[in-house]
């Protein structure tokens, strides 16, 4: 039997919808944060120095207000599916603060317990005080290599290229928009419909 | 009924004989581009792949117009390898059995609907046309007994249909893939690819030919 793992991202890879302007919409500071995003996936302003940025913003807004907005993010029916019908194989990596999207989480796995990777921070009084740590996808590639898996990367943003170049295999992810041109050069697959991304993913079982 | 099959289409190269300065994927014949013609005539298979090297952005938006489901799969050294390393690229990760189908190649509407009706391995040839020909040699029941740069009895055009576990990545060519397996059954088809500018010019008699 193979021992193979898939990492999915989650925004606009398991989710249909971005998460993070959606936020911004509901609490009214989408002019902030809507070039932000647009420039941290063209690959213009580094991931890390965004995504501070962007906590910064939205660190102030109410954590649970956040999470229970972010709970009911359309999903891809067909990928859920995918991860639930294989928990042991699939593992899902978010920069997103699990303080946010832990709900979301808990939604995609059908309320079981699934493999995630989230960046972290203190929360006091329903507010972010403090961001304790960001996620870097590569290190979860490099956690399941070190396992002796073949790893199976997908994504679609600039965010995801040092995962995607050490993954064995990559899927650049264009069901939601077109993946960062960066990922393009690095690559396996691209692929822009739901049913050819499950279709794909159900081959490298 | 057929078992389930993947089609790889090879679109990676540069085209670098046939002086149009595009990719031969993207080669207009008759008012539609080469892959275009080779998409419509696939409408019956799922599984679609098609290896993207040079302009791989153009061959990327003119086969979503009529495949929006196709996976594409990147061989990102298009410049130092042949089409054996795209067709493994390609068929790699898809179903048991694949058919490689190189991007300058137009086959008969009638016979690609037959050869998708057929089960197992098999290698497509077809009379000899082209002045700089790659030959098969065939036994009389037309199964194919070798390929030849000299001499043969026909033009291997391909396609060829292979399982998954023959494929071999390399800095070759899809017919040094399958010499291994030799002698492999063979089918005969009408054909033409298009490697140089007087192969695109008989490649626009041969689509008016069928009355495309």
């Amino acid at each position: 039997m193979k021992n193979v793992k898939f990492i999915f991202d989650l925004d606009g890879t398991v989710t249909s919808q971005e998460t993070l302007p959606l936020i911004a919409d509901h609490f009214g500071v989408q002019e902030e944060i809507a070039e932000l995003t647009k420039q941290t996936i063209k690959g213009n302003v580094p991931f890390i120095e965004s995504f501070i940025k962007r906590v910064h913003i939205l660190g102030k807004l109410p954590v649970s207000e956040i999470n229970n907005l972010l709970e009911s993010v359309p999903l891809y029916a067909k990928v859920q599916e995918f991860i639930n019908m294989n928990p042991d194989k699939c593992v899902i990596a978010t920069g997103n603060l699990s303080c946010w999207v832990n709900k979301l989480l808990r939604r995609i796995y059908n309320q079981a317990s699934g493999i995630t990777f989230c960046s972290q921070a203190e929360v006091v009084n329903d507010k972010v005080s403090k961001l304790e740590s960001i996620l870097k996808k590569e290190n979860v590639v490099r956690r399941y290599k070190g396992e002796g898996c073949e790893v199976i990367y997908i994504g679609d943003g600039n965010n995801d290229l040092e995962a995607m170049r050490l993954s064995d295999i990559s899927i650049a992810n264009g069901i939601t928009h077109d993946p960062a041109n960066s990922i393009l050069g690095v690559t396996d697959y691209v692929i822009y419909t739901e049913e050819a991304l499950c279709r794909q993913l159900n081959q490298l079982l | 009924m057929p078992s389930v099959k993947s089609v790889v289409i090879s679109c990676a190269g540069i085209g670098s004989r046939l002086g149009l300065a595009t990719t031969k994927a993207l080669v207009e014949i008759e008012g539609l581009t080469m892959i275009a013609r080779q998409l419509k005539s696939l409408e019956a298979i799922k599984d679609i792949r098609v290896v993207v090297g040079y302009q791989a952005g153009d061959v990327i938006n003119e086969v979503r117009r009529y495949r929006p489901d196709a996976i594409f799969c990147y061989n990102h050294e298009y410049f130092t390898t042949k089409t054996g390393a795209s067709f493994y690229l390609g068929a790699r990760h898809g179903s048991e059995y694949s058919i490689e189908i190189d991007g300058d190649l137009l086959i008969h509407p009638d016979d690609m609907r037959m050869l998708l009706e057929q089960d197992g391995e098999w290698i497509a040839y077809s009379d000899i046309s082209s002045e700089d020909a790659m030959f098969v040699r065939v036994d009389c029941e037309g199964n194919v007994l070798s390929f030849s740069t000299e001499k043969g009895d026909y033009e291997w055009t391909g396609p060829a249909c292979i399982r998954k576990d023959k494929l071999r990545y390399g800095s070759g060519h899809v017919f040094n893939m399958l010499e291994p397996s030799l002698p492999m059954r063979g089918i005969k088809i009408k054909a033409c690819d298009i490697d140089t500018y007087d192969d695109y010019i008989r490649a626009a008699e041969f689509v008016r030919s069928w009355g495309a």
